[in-house]
């Protein structure tokens, strides 16, 4: 399996923290931007628009005003003239003397039934005003009004014809109507158009221009120009020119937002460049954008701390405190309730705990109750009265068991094995504890059974040795060394399974290694065979048998006891009885040793040699 | 306690340095379990150990009887110390000491 990176929950919590901000942040940035083109361009529609209008309503005013008072002078010079009576020739002769006069493109007379009945244009005669949209405009001037003006146009008659017209009604009944055609509307109104849009800008760098049908410049901000224009570059088709409409044009290299409406013939033509319709929007989405910023990097700061503070630091505090406890420590308490899941874990882990406690605590009782019981059983095993033998005054004998633990591997036993011979030993299983305690007993009863048996200490051990490696399937084993004595005589045959060598005491009061070659230890491997060795014992020498508890207990520096400070203390009580050359060596083992715990089992027997004619 | 063990072919050389001793048995034991298979020759190189205990013993008493069964087991540069304790346990007599 593959592992997963670990990583910290305040990491995590920041990556998602930061991605989903990154989402919000480019989402309110991009709705900002549409939001802010929109209101750019329709700022930019409604600047163009308004420029457009002022314009158009200009050479409105003016062309209107220009037509108005001509239709005017030629009203009040047709006073004298009734539309319904009048002869054609007279009107048609008055109209063509005023059409040059006025330098108009059309004069027509309407009498006061709607049909023309005059006009310089010959066809136009006999139309009836009321059958056209554009001409039918007209009839309220033969209802009361004195004078209306109408916006360049097709006209009624024939559609193809584009004039823009003004009437007046006539003193006698009927109207008088002018027309100008494109170029005489032109001609009378240029030189107000001129200076329509001087000075005239659209935002700090747009324009607004006037173009004639023959895209000509006629009016910009410097006034007149004169120049052609090329109205495709600005977007305008002429002829289908769409009011209201913004197109994108770009003019020698830089783009602008351009509007354009027909009046009078005229182009009108606003620009902006898209530059400056844009400059706000970037500002105001870069501002947006900076203080966003701000607010995500403060947002995530603090959210993070939060989490630090709020769960991390919580988190590493129980950590601390569960790797104190899982160190052994149950005394711990955990106190983390900064806010309700923390206050429950920790009351929980309390709890956990001191049920732990409590287990352990019982369990230790058990335990401790049943070693106290097992020790028992143990030290019972062990001749444990002296002195044992009252009456026997050919020897005096003594030895203790002090184990590391409440039972230990070590022991010693002596007996009787008949009436001359006295048999005893000391031994030491490896290992500690309940396993050692239960191969103890085991070793202690076969060798007694073998030696009460009659063997010789030889035979008793090469057979305690072959019982013991008997199902031994912990691999454990047992160094032992055993002597056999003859009180009436002093000689000790003796074998050393692997044993550590005693120690005698001579007559000269110098103790000796007995240093013998020692057989394998018991229940290590079977087949093997033991030696028997022999000794003398003179009265009043000793022997001093001991386990390696003696010379191997530490003190706080790790340096052993050692077989010199045994040595010197035996001689130091060389003339003592046994049970004082047993307490003073444990008291001076003990006095070495100081503070330090004990780890092994500390044994021994001291033994000590009469003969029946000394004893007293 | 540190062992450093070298396994060539049939042959396995395990070098014991430092404390043979109840805390520390256990560890070679476990070295003996795992890799003893198979071995023909295991050679203890005792150069550099400092102490042995009767739990130490245990675990090179145990190591000889599998040996016994399938090859030999010899122990190298054993030092006064150590070879005293072999000889006093009688370990001596079963155990190939070059």
């Amino acid at each position: 399996m593959k592992a997963k990176k670990q990583t910290s929950i305040s990491y995590n919590f920041l990556k998602w923290l930061l991605f989903l901000m990154l989402i919000a942040f480019i989402a309110t940035t991009m709705f900002l931007w549409m939001f802010q083109t929109r209101i750019a361009n329709n700022n930019a529609d409604n600047l163009l628009r308004l420029n457009i209008t002022d314009v158009k309503a200009d050479i409105k005013d003016a062309t209107n005003d220009h037509m108005l008072e001509i239709v005017r002078n030629i009203s009040a010079e047709l006073d004298d003239i009734d539309a319904d009576t009048a002869s054609e020739e007279e009107m048609s002769a008055r109209i063509a003397e005023m059409l040059t006069r006025y330098d108009v493109t059309e004069i027509d007379i309407i009498n006061s039934k709607g049909i023309i009945v005059a006009c310089n244009i010959e066809s136009f005669v006999g139309f009836d005003m009321a059958s056209g949209e554009q001409s039918k405009e007209f009839l309220v001037l033969l209802d009361g009004e004195k004078e209306m003006v109408q916006e360049f146009q097709a006209q009624s008659y024939d559609s193809s014809i584009e004039r823009k017209y003004a009437g007046a009604s006539l003193t006698n009944g009927g109207l008088v109507q002018i027309g100008y055609d494109y170029a005489h509307l032109q001609a009378s109104v240029d030189h107000e158009v001129v200076s329509l849009t001087r000075n005239r800008h659209v935002g700090n760098n747009g324009r607004v221009l006037i173009v004639d049908q023959d895209k000509n410049i006629v009016s910009n901000v410097k006034g007149v120009d004169r120049k052609k224009l090329d109205l495709e570059a600005f977007g305008i088709k002429p002829g289908s020119v769409q009011t209201g409409q913004r197109v994108t044009a770009n003019v020698e290299g830089i783009e602008f937002y351009c509007m354009a409406e027909m009046a009078e013939g005229y182009y009108i033509i606003s620009a902006i460049p898209v530059k400056e319709v844009t400059i706000t929007r970037n500002m105001v989405v870069i501002m947006a954008v900076a203080v966003e910023m701000l607010i995500f990097i403060a947002l995530t700061l603090l959210v993070y701390l939060l989490i630090k503070k709020q769960i991390v630091v919580s988190v590493n505090r129980i950590n601390h405190s569960l790797s104190e406890i899982t160190n052994g420590n149950l005394d711990v308490t955990m106190d983390v309730r900064n806010n309700l899941e923390f206050d429950s874990l920790s009351n929980d882990i309390n709890a956990t705990v001191d049920t732990l406690k409590r287990y352990i605590k019982d369990a230790e009782e058990r335990i401790d109750a049943e070693l106290a019981f097992a020790k028992a059983i143990q030290h019972s095993a062990l001749p444990s009265v002296f002195p044992p033998y009252p009456n026997r005054k050919e020897f005096e004998i003594f030895a203790t068991m002090h184990t590391a633990k409440e039972v230990g591997g070590d022991f010693y036993d002596f007996y009787f094995v008949d009436e001359d011979n006295f048999a005893f030993l000391i031994a030491d299983v490896s290992g500690k504890g309940i396993p050692a305690a239960m191969f103890m007993m085991q070793s202690k009863t076969i060798i007694k059974s073998c030696a009460e048996s009659g063997m010789s200490v030889e035979e008793v051990f090469t057979v305690a040795n072959e019982k013991l490696c008997e199902g031994n399937d912990a691999g454990m084993f047992v160094t032992a060394w055993m002597g056999i004595l003859n009180v009436k005589t002093g000689k000790v045959l003796f074998a050393n399974a692997g044993h550590n060598p005693p120690l005698v005491k001579h007559a000269d009061g110098t103790y000796e290694y007995l240093k013998t070659r020692a057989g394998f230890v018991l229940a290590g491997m079977e087949g093997v065979r033991y030696r028997k060795n022999e000794l003398e014992l003179a009265p009043g020498d000793a022997i001093y048998l001991y386990t390696d508890g003696v010379t191997e207990a530490t003190d706080l520096n790790t340096e052993l006891y050692g077989e010199d400070r045994l040595h010197i203390v035996l001689e130091k009580y060389k003339d003592a009885a046994p049970q004082v050359i047993c307490d003073e060596v444990k008291k001076d083992v003990d006095a070495f040793v100081g503070e330090a715990p004990q780890f092994d089992d500390i044994t021994m027997l001291a033994l000590k040699y009469y003969r029946k004619e000394d004893a007293q | 306690m540190t062992i450093e063990k070298n396994l060539n072919g049939a042959e396995l050389n395990v070098k014991v340095i430092g404390r043979l001793d109840t805390t520390t048995a256990p560890q070679l034991e476990a070295e003996f379990k795992g890799n003893i298979n198979g071995v023909e020759k295991l050679v203890l190189d005792f150069a550099e150990l400092e102490y042995l205990s009767s739990a130490g013993l245990r675990v090179i008493l145990a190591a000889q009887k599998v040996m016994n069964k399938q090859g030999e087991m010899i122990i190298k540069n054993v030092n006064d110390t150590i070879n005293e304790i072999f000889e006093v346990t009688g370990f001596i007599d079963i155990l190939t000491i070059e």
